[in-house]
């Protein structure tokens, strides 16, 4: 139970979300340095912990996804060092901070902010985590191919085997339906490498596909409601690692929204159409799927047509059509007889 | 458990056995650890050697203001494991650091403040060690300086160890060194001869370096009163160490008298690193950063080693022949404990485990056990392709000789023979029986043999047998 244990960090840094969550006319106001003052002390606990436990921070900005501190990556704190903090401490610290105001300062002033590139951030935790573990699997495979504990001597010079990876998703932008497929990518390649995706929501409505990568990969998703007692919700629920929580009353999400997005308008459908080859989802039926371009039969199609809802989806607004978190067995789909047709499917197809 | 090579994991499991400091601890008085809890240094220290839930209890309650009801934070842990959470609460109430309450919990003050300050950072404490000034003569040591300095330090003590029962002169660590190995009952003289190794040392040798460390440390640690020194600062510069950063040059300025004067024992166990002795700036090692980590507290390849501190050297193979491929002196000794050696080459040192050389590592007081974990730990990555990694034949026998030992048993006792006739061999032996005396018989031979306790009770029956008989 014991074991060092990785965590990496990832900050939904939109200017635009945060400024809106600093305005006062919220029922608790938190601004960009609030938050970060409490989550630097959270990551420095998540050192404090132990001596073996690594860290990695990622920031998502508009556009743009950067790696702002990792344990790997010697950080020289040089003559800033002093003898009332813990060095390491220090080094997060100074690190994440320069990097964000870096960053910030680099925005330009552009019309319309792009869109939060939480996806890449994603994907570059991912990697780190899939260098860290590999180097150190690879390094003790051949001396631990027969048993998963033998913490040989030859893997001790690398701190990080089997470091239990985790990550934290910060968020405050709303979904962003255009990064569905590759958010559910980066869900499948985390659950491949046994990381979970543990979810914090700051600021914002609920998000869906957030929502999912936490049940899918075990960890947990919390929705901030008090916002000024952040640190003390990170440190209930996200700071045990995965390992310890099987122990601990961690609290968990009891409604999942599975809702999907379609692969033509990427809006979130309550009842969508799967594609039967390839499985793409379409918020209408289609005569031709796009992905695989397998021809569906006239008969269906009509049939389908005929069978869907007479209230037209609103493509525009996702979200805010009927909050149904779990379609399960949609009669109105019509059956998916013939192997070449095109099925009418709750969304949460899984 | 990244870095605890298999010796420690079988001796102390570190999933369940508190660290050796703890129990320490937890001896002292309340005033002492609220003194050494004054120090954030050494509430981080102190806080990574817990175990990992009651590391996370103090998390949750380290920014509550207010004190919290015993009842909600119960239901915090789930059914199954609360007596995990019960030994919780009763460590840290015995450290002193969540003292114990009927109905509400929150941590001691002092402890919080400091954790808190250790944390966030700030404070005029010093107590991660103040940095030395850039010093323009001499650049700040390589760690590849102070690793060699540790490694040479540790492999003298234990060097000195091993050899001291084969007659040979290595050289010597210091006087303060060799009273600690006797006051920790490693080594002992018998009536003014040279040191010699005891049963405690043999097995202290098979140990992994970190739990050697803390052996010693602990050991000094008791040896404090009896110096004159304060526990606390003792303890509080020991954690400080732990907390120091690896290549750094820091300042003895801010050490108090009894730190300045532990400077010194510990740069004989490797621990610090000075240029000379009066110099005004150390620098801590390895074995001393690491203290509260599992890392591996000794370097993983030296200049001169071939590496194999991090790399197992050993081929043991079914035919009982050991193959190691070391140019350590102090590994070739230690393997020279339990196996027999025959040839010896620049890098590869060629032996077999045989009964003797077994037998010779028990009496020493070394358990097979130990034998095997340690082949176990420091095994060739070869070897480890094999599963089992050791050959079950070799460690079946290894344990089969150490049971062989416990095969005699004597006890004290009499026996009693030439018995005249089988009837009067029989009246006694029925007498004796009643008593529970008798440990073995023979009738074909009339003779049997009884425990000392029974001796009177027999030899006054015999006697007012025979007697009533004249």
């Amino acid at each position: 139970m014991d074991k060092a244990s990785h965590l990496s960090v990832i900050l939904d840094l939109s200017p635009s979300q945060w400024h809106h969550s600093a305005q006062q006319d919220n029922p608790y106001p938190l601004s960009l340095p609030d938050f970060l003052s409490q989550l630097l002390t959270f990551l420095n606990m998540h050192i404090a912990s132990k001596h073996e436990n690594t860290l990695a921070v990622f920031g998502a900005f508009p556009g743009k996804s950067v790696m702002l501190y990792s344990t790997t990556d010697y950080v020289d704190i040089g003559q800033a060092m002093d003898a009332n903090t813990y060095p390491p401490f220090k080094a997060v610290d100074t690190s994440v901070t320069q990097k964000i105001r870096d960053e910030i300062d680099a925005l330009g002033e552009a019309d319309e902010e792009a869109p939060c590139a939480l996806v890449g951030a994603m994907t570059k935790a991912l990697c780190y985590i899939n260098r860290i573990t590999s180097t150190s699997s690879s390094a003790t495979a051949m001396t631990t191919s027969h048993s998963s504990r033998t913490p040989s001597a030859l893997d001790a010079s690398d701190p990080s085997i089997l470091p239990d990876p985790r990550i934290l998703i910060l968020s405050v932008s709303p979904d962003l339906s255009t990064a569905y497929i590759p958010l559910m990518n980066a869900i499948f390649a985390a659950q491949k490498l046994k990381a979970t995706l543990d979810v914090c929501k700051l600021y914002g409505p609920d998000t869906v596909f957030l929502q999912q990568a936490a049940h899918l990969t075990g960890g947990s998703y919390i929705y901030l409601t008090q916002r000024d007692a952040l640190l003390q919700y990170l440190i209930m629920s996200h700071l045990p690692p995965p390992a310890m929580r099987a122990a601990l009353a961690v609290p968990t999400q009891d409604r999942i929204d599975f809702r999907a997005a379609c692969f033509c308008h990427k809006t979130v459908v309550d009842i969508g159409f799967v594609c039967s080859i390839c499985l793409s989802i379409f918020c209408r039926p289609v005569p031709v799927c796009t992905t695989c371009r397998t021809k569906f039969p006239m008969k269906t199609l009509q049939r389908l047509n005929a069978s869907r809802p007479p209230m037209p989806a609103n493509p525009s607004l996702p979200g805010t059509t009927t909050a149904n978190t779990s379609v399960g067995g949609t009669p109105r789909g019509g059956t998916p007889a013939n192997n070449n047709g095109m099925a009418a499917m709750a969304a949460g197809l899984r | 458990m990244p870095s605890i090579s298999p010796a420690e994991a079988s001796s102390d499991t570190p999933d369940n056995t508190p660290h050796a400091l703890l129990p320490f601890l937890q001896t002292q008085s309340q005033n002492t650890l609220t003194r050494l809890y004054q120090s954030p240094s050494s509430c981080l220290s102190i806080f990574r050697l817990l175990a990992p839930l009651e590391r996370q209890m103090v998390m949750n309650l380290l920014w509550l203001e207010s004190s919290i009801a015993v009842a909600t934070m119960a239901t915090w842990v789930i059914q199954e494991h609360q007596k995990l959470y019960e030994n919780a609460l009763t460590t840290l109430a015995r450290l002193h650091i969540l003292p114990h309450h009927i109905a509400k919990l929150a941590l001691n003050p002092t402890f919080k403040t400091s954790l808190r300050q250790a944390i966030t950072g700030g404070g005029t404490t010093g107590s991660f060690g103040v940095p030395s000034q850039k010093d323009d003569k001499h650049s700040p040591p390589d760690i590849k300086v102070l690793d060699g300095y540790a490694l040479e330090r540790w492999e003298t003590i234990l060097h000195y160890m091993v050899s001291s029962g084969m007659g040979q002169a290595p050289t010597k660590p210091s006087q303060g060194v060799l009273y600690l190995l006797q006051r920790s009952g490693l080594m002992a003289s018998m009536r003014g001869a040279p040191l010699q190794i005891t049963s405690t040392g043999f097995q202290f040798l098979l140990h992994s370096p970190h739990a050697q460390l803390w052996d010693l440390l602990l050991e000094y640690l008791a040896m404090a009163d009896e110096r004159r020194m304060d526990v606390v600062e003792v303890l509080s510069f020991l954690f400080m160490l732990s907390t120091m950063e690896l290549g750094r040059e820091y300042s003895t300025e801010n050490l108090s008298d009894t730190q300045k004067a532990m400077l010194e024992d510990l740069r004989d166990y490797g621990l610090v690193w000075q240029r000379k002795p009066t110099s005004k700036r150390f620098s801590p090692t390895r074995l001393s950063t690491t203290l509260t980590s599992s890392l591996p507290p000794l370097p993983t390849s030296t200049g001169t080693g071939s590496g194999s501190q991090s790399e197992g050297f050993i081929v043991l193979e079914t035919n009982y022949r050991i193959y190691a491929y070391t140019d350590n002196p102090l590994q070739t000794a230690v393997l020279n404990l339990f196996v027999s050696l025959k040839y010896r080459f620049p890098n590869l040192v060629v032996g077999s485990v045989t009964r003797d050389s077994v037998r010779k590592a028990l009496t020493n007081g070394i358990s097979a056990e130990q034998i095997i974990s340690y082949l176990t730990t420091h095994a060739h990555p070869q070897m480890r392709k094999n599963k089992p990694l050791l050959p079950v034949t070799v460690q079946d026998q290894i344990r089969l000789w150490e049971l062989e030992r416990n095969r005699l048993k004597s006890r004290e006792g009499y026996l009693y023979k030439d018995f005249a006739s089988l009837a009067d061999y029989e009246f006694v032996l029925n007498y004796a029986k009643e008593l529970d005396v008798v440990i073995w018989e023979s009738p074909t031979k009339r003779c049997f043999f009884g425990s000392s306790e029974g001796h009177a009770n027999i030899k006054g029956f015999i006697e007012r047998r025979t007697g009533g008989q004249a």
